[in-house]
């Protein structure tokens, strides 16, 4: 049972994950909390969903819905971000919420605000190992996350690029100091971070088979409190922090009787880890 | 100058010949509240539409005596201080004679005291909370008690369908937990056995956690208040885990939407609710049908029901005029209402005594399965 | 009485910006989680009234003293963290405190609590311009205790964090104490909004004070000015009246609503009435 459980746990893990990459990319970068990636990833999902109705292939779908979660993020850092960044903090997160609130509703608008199916065929198969299912979707999520997450840990530590896009966030000034190009490294960031929020996004929506205007909110939230879990700017800290959540919620309803709602104990957790260790989890 | 002033008077004359014989009192003014944007913005939408359509009828069939139905339409974006806010404009500014709550408990329960004090007559679709009828003699409720759809979905999931093992999930609000509560007293009364209840939140997608957790007893059904999308994603994943229980849901998943968000998981789930899409009668079949050409999509008890309340207090309207206490008398005495959600033999303390239907999802359509008219359960209980 | 309606919640999210602004304005600490104050206010008048009988105005007073003695207690654990953690740990906050609220009975859980009685003043119940006038009291019970912090030595002492956290603690400026007091004062302010709500809408329920609207108060401090009383009042007016002016939108208000946000901080970040706007600059010159 515990071990079902843990299955359930880092299915939801690594979407929390995906998602919450991007937010604490960005803020390695440029300091800011980037509250209207939650709309990027709705629109991945809404991205895949017409992406796969036009073609049928998961695989475009998914591709699609990248890429339109890209051209979204890097929008939003030239119009939004980067214009803002003389300015106090709260004007970047008060713009930030008015673009999430804005975002949404025009996805209201314009797809309406029920949610739509999202039903691929899918050719994996559940696998049981010693008597534990791992049924086809949380393979396919588990797979999928797996690669996009190996495919950036390599571009990190063995490009030249990654490697930049590492020293900007440790340390913009200097970097920019260093004749980088500053700007370049954090298109970079918010396109990485998009495009895996766009792909977290399409995700969703397919395992649960549900795409909807406001399907960002709670992992908005949540992935805010992961990010400061796994310590605000560290990716690996983003990830652990990210899983520990997932299986910390799951196994608090699967396992143990406590009622207290499920949401609470990603920011209980979040408030533990400040009064304890307020760099976070792996953080600096 | 003397031209001047006889053109004035012609042209006066020719406007009023125009405007045609004049509706000295104007059209009937009725309140309308919904959640159209929001989470609940689906639902709002449905009810809306379904609202329109009833006026739309009443006003082919030549209105209410002669004056035609204005609905005056509000967004309460499923929150208390815009539905306030809304209900003393409706009361002050619109001046409607009666309102409709097309929405959710919150808003009706809180702008309830505030129709009953200004004297205005109110019809409910929907709304489960039981205190929302409480604040006046002259609000009527339409659906169902939480405790009425709990004890008959016990009804049909003990005596018809059977079951002797039965675990609950609630959904963490007013109509959740009272309903679950209803059912799972029932249920023990009739002999069944309650496994677990485990309480989720709304809006809950991950049901993982929950049903893994009970996937290998022996359970004969899965009781489910919920909403469509929580409804759909526990169908789904129970499915998905291989539980082979039966699964009983409320009206909360009485949409089209749950069919198509659960899809081939949808097969074989019943749910207690106030719409019967086998019904014969010509009110139903018809509304279906113009709900569907309007909309596009199938209709669902929260847009039956809407369609009710209006239909009701336009009867009201009718058969006592438009002052505000004579409506709220014809109300109280009205005998035996066709409605297309059940016949309402009567309204005691705004309360119905309905008929609970129990539909089942059968080939990807929605068909009658049951109907509980057991007094025991479906008299709503004294409060 | 729709006015009357519509001009008591302004006044109410006045009390509300006003004490955001002590926390976020005055000492530069930003809150997430107005909103969960605002409800410890509005259930401690609730249960008070409605389970225990008390009159609604100690039950008031008690309603303010929650709130401050859970502002202080958040105060307490803000001075470990700064800035940005800040922000997150009062949403968190906000999430947990809602949770509580909905789950537990005691709270009346799902189904909220009702039937919360009125003010009475001199035996009689209070009729509705008689509350527009006691919330309108509120709110300049409100700015005075505003205008009091900012001009004594605690104001002071505050100013210099805000400007520079580092140095004022360098120049040996307790930072914890100040820390608290504005958290505390200001969440008690909102416990003060929380109480007047309970007894105008009769019935709150946990959905009323999700972070959504604690967000929707720092946009109204934003908007009107933040730092500034003026700004938090002209902020509350605007946008507290604004679903009511914007009504015609229908549809597109929300729409409207983060557009403007956006469209504000861009071009305009000290808001309508703040320290460096255009219009205030403008109005000024005369």
């Amino acid at each position: 049972m515990l071990v079902q459980q843990l299955v359930n746990g880092l299915t939801v893990g690594s979407l929390y994950a995906l998602m919450a990459l991007g937010l604490t990319m960005v803020y390695g970068v440029l300091r800011v909390l980037h509250i209207a990636h939650a709309a990027v990833f709705t629109l991945g999902a809404y991205g895949g969903l017409w992406t796969f109705a036009a073609t049928g292939s998961f695989w475009l779908a998914l591709l699609g819905a990248m890429a339109i979660a890209v051209a979204a993020g890097l929008a939003m850092e030239r119009w939004v971000y980067w214009p803002l960044l003389a300015k106090p903090p709260i004007a970047t997160l008060i713009a930030s919420i008015g673009v999430f609130i804005a975002l949404e509703e025009i996805y209201r608008i314009v797809a309406g605000p029920e949610p739509h199916s999202f039903s691929v065929p899918l050719r994996v198969r559940d696998v049981r190992l010693a008597g534990v299912l791992v049924t086809a979707p949380q393979v396919l999520v588990m797979a999928v996350t797996v690669a996009l997450l190996v495919a950036l840990w390599l571009f990190l530590t063995r490009t030249s690029l990654g490697l930049a896009l590492r020293a900007v966030s440790q340390d913009r000034e200097m970097a920019a100091a260093c004749a980088m190009n500053v700007r370049r490294i954090v298109r970079l960031n918010f396109a990485l971070g998009s495009a895996l929020a766009g792909a977290a996004g399409m995700l969703v929506g397919v395992y649960y088979n549900s795409v909807s205007p406001t399907m960002g909110d709670v992992t908005a939230y949540k992935g805010l409190a992961i990010i400061v879990l796994g310590g605000l700017g560290s990716i690996p800290g983003t990830v652990l922090g990210a899983l520990l959540i997932g299986i910390v919620e799951t196994l608090f309803i699967g396992l143990v009787e406590f009622p207290f709602p499920r949401d609470a104990w990603a920011f209980l957790a979040m408030i533990a880890v400040f009064l304890l260790r307020p760099q976070g989890l792996l953080g600096r | 100058m003397k031209r001047c002033i006889t053109l004035i008077i012609l042209s006066g004359v020719a406007v009023v010949l125009a405007a045609g014989p004049v509706d000295a009192q104007g059209p009937i003014k009725i309140g309308f509240f919904a959640p159209l944007t929001g989470f609940a913005a689906a639902d709002g939408a449905s009810a809306k539409h379904s609202a329109e359509i009833a006026v739309d009828e009443i006003n082919g069939a030549g209105g209410i005596k002669g004056r035609k139905v204005e609905l005056v339409v509000y967004d309460d974006r499923h929150d208390s201080k815009e539905a306030v806010a809304v209900a003393n404009k409706l009361i002050e500014k619109d001046q409607v004679v009666g309102v409709v709550s097309g929405s959710y408990s919150m808003p009706s329960r809180v702008t309830a005291p505030i129709f009953a004090k200004a004297g205005v007559p109110m019809t409910v679709a929907y709304a489960v909370h039981p205190d929302v009828t409480k604040a006046g003699p002259c609000i009527f409720r339409n659906g169902f008690l939480g405790q009425v759809e709990g004890a008959a979905g016990a009804e049909s999931a003990v005596k018809i369908q059977k079951a002797k093992r039965i675990a609950v999930l609630t959904v963490d609000n007013d109509f959740g937990r009272v309903a679950s509560a209803a059912f799972i007293e029932r249920a023990k009364k009739l002999g069944a056995e309650i496994h677990s209840e485990q309480v989720y939140k709304l809006g809950e997608k991950e049901f993982g956690p929950y049903l893994t957790k009970i996937k290998d007893e022996p359970l004969d059904l899965i009781y489910h208040t919920s909403y469509y999308n929580e409804g759909s994603q526990i169908a789904r994943k129970a499915r998905e885990l291989g539980i082979k229980a039966a699964l009983e849901g409320t009206e909360g998943i009485d949409s089209p939407k749950f069919l198509e968000l659960a899809g081939p998981a949808a097969e074989g789930v019943t749910f207690t609710t106030n719409l019967n899409r086998d019904d014969p009668r010509p009110e139903v079949q018809n509304f279906l049908k113009r709900y569907q050409a309007k909309a596009g999509t199938g209709a669902d008890m929260v847009g039956a029901s809407a369609y009710d309340a209006v239909r009701i207090l336009a009867r009201g309207i009718e058969a006592g005029g438009t002052e505000a206490k004579a409506i709220c008398g014809a109300l109280t005495n009205l005998k035996d209402y066709n409605g297309i959600t059940g016949k309402i033999t009567r309204f005691v303390k705004g309360e119905v005594t309905k008929p609970v239907q129990i539909q089942i999802v059968k080939d990807g359509k929605v068909r009658s399965f049951a109907v509980i008219d057991n007094p025991e359960v479906i008299t709503p209980p004294a409060q | 009485m729709y006015l009357l309606t519509v001009a008591t919640l302004v006044a109410i999210y006045a009390m509300l910006t006003l004490g955001l602004n002590t926390i976020t304005g005055l000492a530069g600490q930003i809150s997430l989680g107005h909103a969960a104050f605002f409800g410890v206010g509005a259930y401690t008048t609730a249960i008070l009234t409605v389970r225990y009988g008390w009159p609604f105005w100690p039950a008031l007073l008690a309603a303010v003293a929650a709130a401050a003695a859970v502002g202080a207690l958040i105060g307490a654990a803000a001075i470990r963290v700064r800035e940005d953690f800040l922000a997150i740990t009062t949403m968190g906050v906000n999430f947990v405190v809602v949770s509580v609220f909905l789950y537990f009975p005691f709270f009346g859980g799902a189904l909220g609590i009702g039937g919360i009685p009125g003010p009475r003043l001199l035996g009689h119940e209070v009729a509705r311009p008689g509350f527009l006038a006691l919330t309108v009291a509120g709110v300049l019970a409100a700015l005075a205790v505003n205008l009091w912090l900012s001009r004594s030595w605690a104001g002071l002492a505050l100013l210099a964090l805000r400007e520079d956290e580092e140095a004022a603690r360098a120049a040996a400026v307790d930072v914890r104490k100040f820390k608290i007091l504005a958290f505390t004062i200001g969440t008690g302010l909102a416990g003060l909004a929380g109480a007047f709500y309970a007894s105008f809408l009769t019935f709150i329920s946990a959905g009323d004070f999700g972070f959504p609207f604690s967000i929707t108060v720092l946009c109204m401090l934003v908007f009107g000015g933040i730092g500034t009383n003026r700004g938090a009042i002209a902020g509350a007016t605007v946008l507290g009246a604004a679903p009511e002016l914007f009504r015609f939108l229908a549809d597109y208000r929300m729409l409207t609503y983060g557009a403007l946000l956006l469209v504000l901080m861009r071009f305009q970040p000290a808001g309508l009435l703040g320290d460096d706007s255009a219009l205030w600059r403008a109005l000024r010159r005369r």
